[in-house]
């Protein structure tokens, strides 16, 4: 129902009174201008102050070019591997019952809730040169702090929810039953995956992706502490346009931040392109 | 293909689903299991199909001992009641599904699968329509092809969870009349879940009735409408009336009243009367049997439905009357069943 809500007689129950609703949508229009959208344009109108040339230069320089690599590679490696965890964490919760779900749940949460600087901390306890495994790897010629697996390593951890979280969800709605079919009709239960099971939550799964990607690129606070700032070589965007930043060089910090807000604005594109569809496949396949 | 289960017990944490059953279906029978919602229907159906397993007892199919077997393996057939397509495939691909993913030396060839799937179709009534998908049909049809595509592996063995039950009751007439027919002409063996007890007793060979994960009765749906064997069986099929009453010296009262029943063989004490409304004599106020006074009369089918309110009783009996003359709200009529069933109170 999308009756017009010109005449009083049409007026739902819920609906405000006409003064309200201009007071609460200038109050959030406001609010989103100022915190949100004003910080975004500031990115941008900072990274061309100097024009066009040295927001290019910025961004080509060797150091910025092996920033961008790094987050590129590092992003490459840890998406994958929260899409395998992730789908394996959501399947084992939803289609399986065991003692313990409660507590993988939670526990999957645990990156949400802890600060990523202390991710990045555990990892410096559990694998820095006085660390747990520190001597070990010391005597088997392995880094992994201060180094790029140490940066994969904190990336993975921050973004291990985004993935199972927007899973768990759909294969709940979704039930056993369309698993159960494929299995009747004699599937095994790699068939049921591939042929059955991917196909039903493929759109979460990309949006599940999406929202990890973007913030596996611009994760800042568990990469700062494991990675050691080695210019050219353990770096990435967010590290870079940091230093960049703490030396004064603005129109270069801001070029580089201005890539990573170039991509929010890609990823929430995507995010409302992918939201449509799954909304119609959602809406369209039901009973 | 002959299905037995002995001994069957299955508990869900502290709750009992399924207490020591015991089943038998022949070859080529259709049996309903029939019961209200935690009766343990849908769990025996699925322990039978091997979609859930059991904690004591045994399954076997045609003598062959199962119990352990994955449903993977089991071959059966089996229909759900939301229909769980594949909702990212045409109806084709899934009728085809059961047999594209066989491995490849028992997989037919493309044309050969092709032809099975146009041939089941035709078998459904769904003929033309392999290339939409589920989104695109009604609910009928939509079990229809939940039907095709179980029936496309060949199974001897046909399993049925509420099949009806997402449908509105003109297509679940229809689709009745046609799956028992379906059934017949495939020679398959049958068992469908079911909480209405209309549609078990149109369609099954045997009714399986179920209450609290234990098996009430199993027997033809005449035998089950017209000799329940017990009060549980009486108030869930059918209509009836129930009546608290005492038993002294071999007559039954209902307070102070002495009924006129036909023979039974209730022991003194307290018991149940049930009869049906159709079972009933209504006679004139005064004669030995139950007073009442009429407080409705409907015409109902052939009959006159009559509800009748006694002193003692909050819910009205509820009588059909089939004379000429029926009475009219307000009167105080005399009930006297002429089929009844006593039972002791549990």
């Amino acid at each position: 129902m999308s009756a017009p809500l010109a005449s009083p007689a049409h007026r739902r129950a819920t609906a405000e009174s006409p003064i309200a609703r201009i007071v609460l949508i200038t109050v959030a229009l406001a609010f989103l201008g100022v915190f949100l959208l004003l910080p975004l344009i500031a990115v941008f109108a900072e990274a061309l102050q100097a024009g066009v040339q040295p927001f290019l230069d910025a961004v080509v320089e060797p150091d910025a070019i092996a920033a961008i690599t790094l987050t590129l590679t590092v992003a490459a490696i840890s998406v994958p591997l929260n899409i395998v965890f992730g789908i394996a964490a959501a399947w084992a919760i939803t289609k399986f019952d065991f003692r313990g779900k409660g507590f993988l749940i939670t526990l999957i949460d645990l990156p949400f809730s802890v600060s990523p600087v202390v991710a990045g901390l555990i990892y410096i306890l559990l694998f820095g040169a006085n660390g747990w495994f520190g001597g070990w790897l010391a005597a088997h010629d392995l880094q992994i702090v201060f180094a790029v697996p140490g940066i994969v390593i904190a990336t993975i951890f921050v973004t291990f929810p985004f993935v199972a979280r927007e899973l768990i969800p759909l294969m709940q709605e979704q039930g056993r039953d369309d698993e159960e079919a494929a299995l009747s009709l004699g599937a095994s239960g790699w068939q049921t995956f591939w042929h059955v099971t991917l196909p039903n939550i493929r759109w979460g799964l990309l949006y599940g992706v999406l929202l990890c990607n973007a913030r596996a690129m611009g994760e800042f606070g568990a990469v700062s502490v494991v990675s050691g700032h080695i210019r050219g070589e353990t770096n990435t965007m967010p590290l870079h346009v940091e230093i960049l930043y703490n030396e004064y060089n603005f129109v270069a910090a801001f070029a580089v931040a201005s890539l990573l807000a170039g991509l929010a604005l890609v990823t929430l594109v995507l995010k409302s392109v992918l939201e449509w569809r799954f909304d119609y496949h959602r809406g369209g396949a039901g009973h | 293909m002959g299905i037995t289960v002995s001994g069957i017990s299955k508990r869900f944490g502290g709750f009992t689903a399924l207490g020591d059953i015991d089943l038998e279906a022949k070859p080529g029978e259709f049996l309903a299991l029939l019961g209200p919602s935690g009766s343990g229907k849908t769990t025996l159906l699925r322990i039978i199909a091997g979609l859930e397993f059991p904690d004591a007892g045994t399954v076997a199919f045609d003598g062959v001992d199962v119990t352990n077997q994955p449903i993977t393996d089991r071959g059966v057939g089996f229909v759900f009641q939301q229909y769980a397509l594949f909702r990212h495939m045409t109806v084709a691909d899934n009728v085809a599904f059961g047999l594209t993913v066989r491995k490849k030396r028992d997989r037919p060839a493309k044309a050969e699968i092709a032809r099975r799937v146009e041939e089941l179709l035709d078998l459904v009534h769904l003929k033309g329509l392999g290339r939409r998908y589920p989104a695109q049909l009604s609910g009928g049809q939509r079990q229809r092809v939940a039907l095709a595509r179980a029936l496309a592996v060949e199974p001897r063995i046909l399993l049925l969870d509420e099949p009806f039950g997402a449908l509105d009751a003109k297509v679940r007439k229809d689709l009745r009349r046609w799956l028992r027919e379906l059934h017949d002409r495939m020679g398959l063996t049958s068992i469908f879940v079911t909480h209405d007890q209309e549609e078990a007793l149109e369609l099954a060979d045997r009714v399986v009735v179920m209450d609290h994960g234990k098996i009430e009765q199993i027997a033809t749906p005449e035998t089950i409408y017209n000799d329940p064997a017990s009060a549980f069986v009486f108030d869930f099929v059918g209509e009836s009336n129930r009546l608290p009453i005492s038993v002294r010296g071999g007559t039954a009262h209902f307070g102070q009243h002495p009924l006129d029943l036909p023979p039974h063989e209730a022991a003194d004490g307290e018991a149940t009367l049930f009869f049906r409304p159709h079972d009933v004599e209504i006679v004139d106020d005064g004669a030995p049997a139950l007073p009442a006074v009429v407080t409705l009369a409907r015409p109902r089918g052939g009959a006159t439905r009559i509800e009748a309110s006694i002193t003692g009783r909050e819910a009205p009996l509820e009588l059909d009357y089939k004379g000429d003359a029926p009475p009219r709200p307000g009167d105080r009529i005399g009930v006297r069943p002429l089929r009844a069933r006593l039972f002791g109170v549990q």
